[in-house]
């Protein structure tokens, strides 16, 4: 019952008009940036980044998070209303809300996704308000060759588990570490791959990187695609979204499945995608009828947003735990944090309280004010999208030039943010995965740090990696979904020989 | 709730047709890449080398990671020049058309010149050049409009940032002028 | 508006100040990482400044804390002229150059005032040996070196762990860590067996009873007498002297201005941060901070900018860690 004191104490941080404000503006600005084309989460948090920076930490994290939320709900409306998934974890939901919307139902089914999405944030963060108590005792234990294992697992789920071509992920990870490592080396205090240049010399930011990759490249893609929208318009009643919720006990094993799928995903680097998709399959392959799904059925609403949902927010459990990003946009966020001098890390459970406690309070105020927000005001965002593209389109590069530029007050990353525009748009085409570049570019220097510490520290001997329980479950699993691919391989191989030879 | 039902239709103005010829190939564009990513792998792997890539007495040296992924990348860039010199279905599939090229070109163009402005005029005026520029170039939305939108969108970004957040950003002479 | 404001302030103060002042937003460039002592005094200062309206324009902190403080010393350097930039300096800017070739010299930008120098405690466990002779001891008889946790490499903690070693003949391992902060909550979790820290940087831990101070690198105790955690207070802690390491070590925390400014410019910040050390909220943090309060400027401080600087120079060849 620790967990309920210390969440009241977040409530009673939170339960200031300052606080309140800044959260209704993150839900409002989160809605738009959500519902632009070109946008989306992470961008929109990046972009907004900058603002935050002369906030105390707590207001920070509750806008931004408070903008992550508004853009998972913005991006709903257009795959419902659009056919556009906003975001990569969207396209689930355009299965069968688009139908709907052409249906007729446009209505019915953004209540649904909305209502969905409520469900799998409060599920995960339930589970995150029960889990945190237990991390800050678990928290003392992690030393460097810990933190490295932790690392080496990030990055081996993502070469072992990536749907793409091995060696893209491996030169997008690849390039993600080496560029990471640009700059001033922290352990042994030289410089490396700096060429002599000044403005190298503070290394290349990742939220620079980010801005670039997704923000520009996507503009650049939308134009390349010709804007030609074609959706249906919305507004919802109350007797509609009352319909909707006397339904929803109907659907509780679906709701309950993703919800489980999306904070195990979370939790594990599986991410939102894998979380929506597998909760659309698994609601299609259980249904009695899985033909009507994709020609407008509520459920296959109900189940990628409650998965996407639950995974988004329960992948911030990891990244203010141990300091390892479940998505993009916890990646955004934890850069946001060192900017606010909070080491993330177990540690933060122990030394900044109100913060933790703040934003866990932050996730439940600000879902339940951003579902009652985006339920009246859909009309309202809809209609951003009859705003023509040429206007909003620089409208975009500008925001993103701020952002690039606010990080360290530096015209040298603006060029550098037109370049992973560049780079952004080609590797998007040849199908070079951009998540492990920015993952690595992330946890690049901090795993090199881990590791070399451990070095240092065991006089040179690997064994450091299996030196206790934690560390060797830790490295083990790692190496072990590293050659997932090739063991899965071989189990399937016995499991059919036996079936064979019986 | 049959006016929930209102289609919106949105249009790019300068929409053409679909049949434009190809530019280049997946295949050509992928193993241009891969030779970037090879020469980027050479250079980094030549500087690291040189900043010292061995294993010392307390563990690896700082050139000794580096050197190693650009190993890594270049391994990984030369396979997929060759699968991309292999694969005969890439060389025929449409990198980009010649339309979606042009279109590709008409946001990038703009996007570099804003940059270039930002750096010798400040970012507002770079703001306002870009958006009003753009929107009556490429989007052919009247002046009047263009001229408005840039301005108040400009206006907005200033107050924001400048003046109520202290995120100060580059300027030049006519910020100066104004006294900031 | 806020043009307006401004010259309608400038047109009020005209004939109280004579001589120069801010007309733009004053960056306080930070050569560290946010929550750093560089960062907090920043913003101390920050808060003095505008509580007692020590000056009509607003102050900004500016992190420039890439490549261990470099990119701050690049971006003063380059800023040659401004005079609405001013450097919070420490024992870096003679260090840096030395140890990464970093092309900068202090002499280049224009020196305000030094405002408080900064000590360094030995740290352990609150699990480990009690006292310095018993530390050593353990740290002779320990089948694997100590560990010793610090910030950043070849820098101050490292010459400190270095120079440890000569006096006490223990082999110790050091472990670079991103900022002071890390290296206190290592401590906290027995990675390291003990650290260098300010006192800013393991305080929070010591009140937690998770630490304790072995020694201080200095002369004489602190001075503060006041109680910080339930037994002890900052002048409890012995110096390394009384316990038998000579070794001694305080580290500047000194304003500068880009090279190239007027004299008019340079008065108006010596007069500024005198203020500033006259004020509550500096006198307070001192205390808290457990930093030695001083203030030099003019030809004062250039002396003693000259001396510390041939000082570490010395400290550094011996220790080994200039590039070659």
């Amino acid at each position: 019952m620790e967990a309920l004191g210390l969440l009241l104490h977040g409530f009673a941080v939170l339960l200031t008009w300052k606080i309140l404000v800044l959260m209704m503006a993150g839900l409002v600005l989160g809605i738009f940036v959500g519902v632009l084309p070109g946008l989306g989460g992470p961008n929109g948090v990046a972009i907004l980044l900058p603002l935050t920076f002369t906030m105390d930490p707590t207001s920070a994290i509750v806008m931004l998070s408070c903008i992550y939320w508004g853009a998972l709900f913005g991006g709903a409306i257009t795959s419902i209303l659009f056919n556009i998934p906003g975001e990569a974890w969207s396209v689930a939901t355009t299965f069968d809300g688009y139908p709907m919307a052409q249906q007729g139902r446009a209505a019915e089914a953004l209540t649904a996704a909305f209502t969905s999405s409520f469900i799998g944030s409060l599920v995960a963060v339930l589970l995150i308000t029960f889990l945190a108590p237990m991390i800050s005792s678990f928290a003392l234990k992690f030393g460097p060759p810990e933190f490295f294992a932790v690392y080496l697992l990030t990055f081996c789920s993502f070469v072992g588990l990536g749907r793409e071509s091995r060696h893209k992920i491996v030169i997008s990870m690849s390039l993600g570490l080496l560029l990471a490592g640009v700059g001033m080396d922290t352990v042994s205090g030289q410089l490396r791959m700096t060429f002599g240049s000044a403005e190298l010399l503070r290394g290349i930011n990742f939220l620079v990187a980010v801005i670039g990759l997704f923000g520009i490249s996507e503009i650049l893609l939308t134009m390349e695609e010709r804007l030609a929208l074609r959706g249906h318009a919305a507004s919802i009643s109350l007797r509609v979204v009352l319909g909707v919720w006397k339904d929803l006990p109907k659907y509780w094993v679906t709701l309950l499945r993703s919800s489980f799928i999306g904070c195990w995903l979370g939790i594990t680097p599986g991410g939102a995608i894998a979380a929506s998709f597998m909760g659309y399959n698994l609601a299609k392959r259980f249904a009695k009828d899985p033909e009507t799904f994709g020609k407008g059925r509520i459920e296959g609403v109900f189940a990628p947003e409650t998965a996407a949902h639950a995974s988004g927010t329960s992948a911030l459990l990891p990244m203010l735990a141990l300091g390892i990003p479940g998505s993009g946009t916890a990646a955004i966020l934890l850069g946001g944090l060192m900017v606010w001098g909070l080491n993330p890390g177990p540690l933060l459970f122990v030394e900044h309280k109100d913060f933790v406690w703040g934003l866990i309070a932050s996730m439940y105020l600000g879902n339940v004010v951003g579902l009652v927000l985006v339920l009246t005001t859909v009309p309202i965002f809809a209609s951003i999208l009859r705003v023509p593209f040429a206007a909003v389109a620089p409208m975009i590069v500008v925001s993103c030039a701020i952002g690039a530029y606010a990080i360290q007050n530096a015209m040298f990353d603006i060029w550098l943010m037109l370049g992973f525009g560049v780079v952004g748009y080609v590797f998007k085409k040849v199908g070079i995965p951009l998540a492990p570049f920015t993952l690595a570019l992330v946890l690049g220097n901090r795993a090199e740090d881990a590791f070399r510490l451990s070095m240092i520290g065991s006089g040179g001997d690997l064994k450091v990696f299996w030196s206790n329980g934690l560390v060797g479950s830790i490295t083990t699993l790692a190496v072990l979904l590293l050659f997932w691919p090739a063991i899965d391989g071989l189990l399937a191989r016995i499991v059919w020989t036996r079936r064979a030879s019986r | 709730m049959s006016q929930t039902d209102l289609e919106i239709v949105v249009d790019d103005p300068t929409a053409p047709e679909d049949d434009s010829p190809s530019v280049v190939s997946s295949g050509s564009v992928e193993s241009v890449v891969c030779l970037l990513l090879l020469a980027l792998a050479a250079m980094l792997g030549y500087d690291n080398w040189r900043t010292g890539a061995s294993w010392d007495a307390t563990g690896p040296e700082p050139g000794y990671f580096p050197f190693y992924l650009s190993v890594i990348l270049g391994g990984g860039s030369l396979y997929g020049l060759i699968a991309a010199l292999l694969s005969r279905r890439k060389s025929a599939e449409t990198f980009v058309t010649r339309a979606q090229a042009y279109r590709v070109l008409a946001v990038f163009v703009p996007t570099l010149l804003f940059c270039l402005v930002t750096q010798f005029l400040g970012l507002y005026v770079g703001s306002f050049l870009l958006i009003a520029g753009f929107m009556r170039a490429i989007g052919k939305i009247a002046l009047w409009k263009s001229l408005l939108t840039a301005l108040v969108f400009t206006a907005i970004m200033f107050a924001t940032f400048d003046v109520a957040f202290d995120v100060i950003m580059p300027k030049g002479p006519l910020e100066a002028a104004f006294g900031y | 508006m806020r043009a307006a404001a401004v010259l309608l302030a400038s047109l009020w103060v005209a004939p109280a100040f004579a001589g120069w002042e801010p007309t733009k937003p004053v960056e306080i460039v930070v050569a560290a990482g946010a929550g750093g002592a560089s960062d907090q005094m920043a913003r101390m200062m920050q808060a003095a400044i505008q509580k007692n309206n020590l000056m009509k324009q607003p102050m900004v902190v500016s992190l420039k804390g890439g490549a261990s403080g470099a990119e701050a010393l690049m971006y003063m350097k380059s800023s040659e002229g401004d005079p609405n930039k001013v450097l919070i300096a420490y024992s870096l800017i003679y260090m840096l150059p030395l140890s990464a070739k970093i092309p900068f010299n202090w002499r280049e930008l224009t020196p305000v005032s030094v405002i408080a120098l900064d000590q360094f405690v030995l740290w352990d466990n609150s699990a480990g040996p009690k006292t310095v002779k018993e530390f050593v001891a353990a740290a002779k008889a320990a089948s694997s070196p100590f560990k010793m946790g610090g910030t950043g490499s070849k820098r101050e903690d490292h010459v400190l762990t270095v120079f440890l070693e000569q006096k006490t003949g223990a082999k110790f391992s050091y472990l670079p860590y991103k900022s002071g902060g890390e290296a206190a909550t290592q401590l906290v979790g027995n990675h390291t067996e003990s650290n260098v820290n300010n006192p800013s940087e393991n305080l929070e831990v010591w009140r937690a009873g998770q630490v304790r101070p072995l020694c201080v690198f200095d002369k004489e105790r602190i001075s503060y007498a006041a109680k910080v955690t339930d037994t002890q207070s900052w002048a409890d802690i012995p110096t390394c002297k009384e316990e038998g390491i000579d070794v001694q070590y305080l580290m500047l925390r000194a304003m500068f201005l880009p090279g190239k400014v007027t004299p008019e410019q340079q008065a108006f910040y010596v007069e500024l941060f005198h203020k500033v050390t006259q004020t509550a909220e500096y006198k307070d943090y001192m205390e808290k901070q457990a930093l030695k309060p001083i203030f030099l400027t003019g030809k004062d401080m250039v002396q003693f900018l000259e001396e510390d600087d041939a000082q570490n120079k010395a400290l550094m060849t011996e220790a080994g860690f200039v590039a070659k």
